[in-house]
């Protein structure tokens, strides 16, 4: 990372290139180095997130007794560790009966699998996850589109 | 460190009218405290039941009540803005 932010900058010394394209690199670089998983010091990209955040906008289908909503939540990363860490405390015989329950809501989910390392692999991958949803509205007002936007900060 | 406010805001759209609520959770973690202290043989107990360290369980309610600060709520609809922060 060091080596290509030095050649920008020779370039710039050169006069190959102007300010201008200089910040413009500058800037596309930092954006490639975090997107990757380790930045230059090798701290883990999750253990540098302080946020989880949580963006629903939705249109409500031109619907005139609702109009449009935003949802915007911003969970501290610490609290979902602690919340994992809490599942962990879970009785074995009690993490059974929410399994079953999960298993018959139509969730295959088994608790004892949550464990930090997971969470940090998630946060580690989740980086910018968009889901759009287009579901037409129950009033009959047309289609709703609903967007959702999971990342971490 | 523990959250000492909390802010619920309230803005209504139509009535162009809004209040903000801020709840010193500090007095309420004072009150909490010798409750708490009360507690504690109660939750030995069912840890000795559940066969569950009771320093990993007292660690993990500090650990989620430390993190619950910074966080953030806003819903935004037509009618209303509600807005709850822990700070």
């Amino acid at each position: 990372m060091n080596e290509h932010r030095r050649q920008i900058l020779e370039m710039l010394s050169a006069g190959k290139i102007t300010a201008d394209e200089a910040e413009r690199l500058l800037a596309a670089l930092e954006r490639s180095g975090s997107s990757s998983t380790n930045d230059v010091s090798g701290t883990p990209r999750a253990a540098k997130m302080k946020y989880l955040r949580v963006l629903v906008d939705s249109d409500n289908g031109g619907n005139p007794h609702q109009g449009p909503v935003k949802v915007n939540i911003r969970v501290p990363m610490q609290l979902l560790r602690a919340g994992v860490r809490l599942a962990g405390l879970i009785p074995p015989q009690a993490r059974e009966h929410v399994n079953t329950a999960l298993r018959e809501k139509g969730i295959p989910f088994d608790l004892s699998q949550i464990k930090p390392d997971n969470l940090e692999e998630l946060i580690d991958h989740l980086n910018d996850l968009s889901i759009d949803v287009d579901s037409s509205n129950r009033h009959g007002y047309g289609s709703e589109k609903v967007t959702v936007k999971v990342f971490c900060e | 460190m523990i959250p000492m406010v909390g802010v619920i805001s309230v803005r209504h759209w139509a009535r162009s009218r809004s209040f903000k609520l801020w709840i010193p959770l500090f007095l309420l973690w004072l009150v909490l405290l010798p409750i708490a202290i009360l507690a504690l043989p109660v939750l030995l107990v069912v840890c000795l039941i559940a066969r569950l360290n009771p320093w990993e369980v007292i660690a993990t309610f500090w650990g989620i009540l430390t993190s619950l600060h910074d966080t953030h709520i806003e819903v935004d609809n037509r009618d209303a803005l509600v807005l709850i922060r822990i700070l």
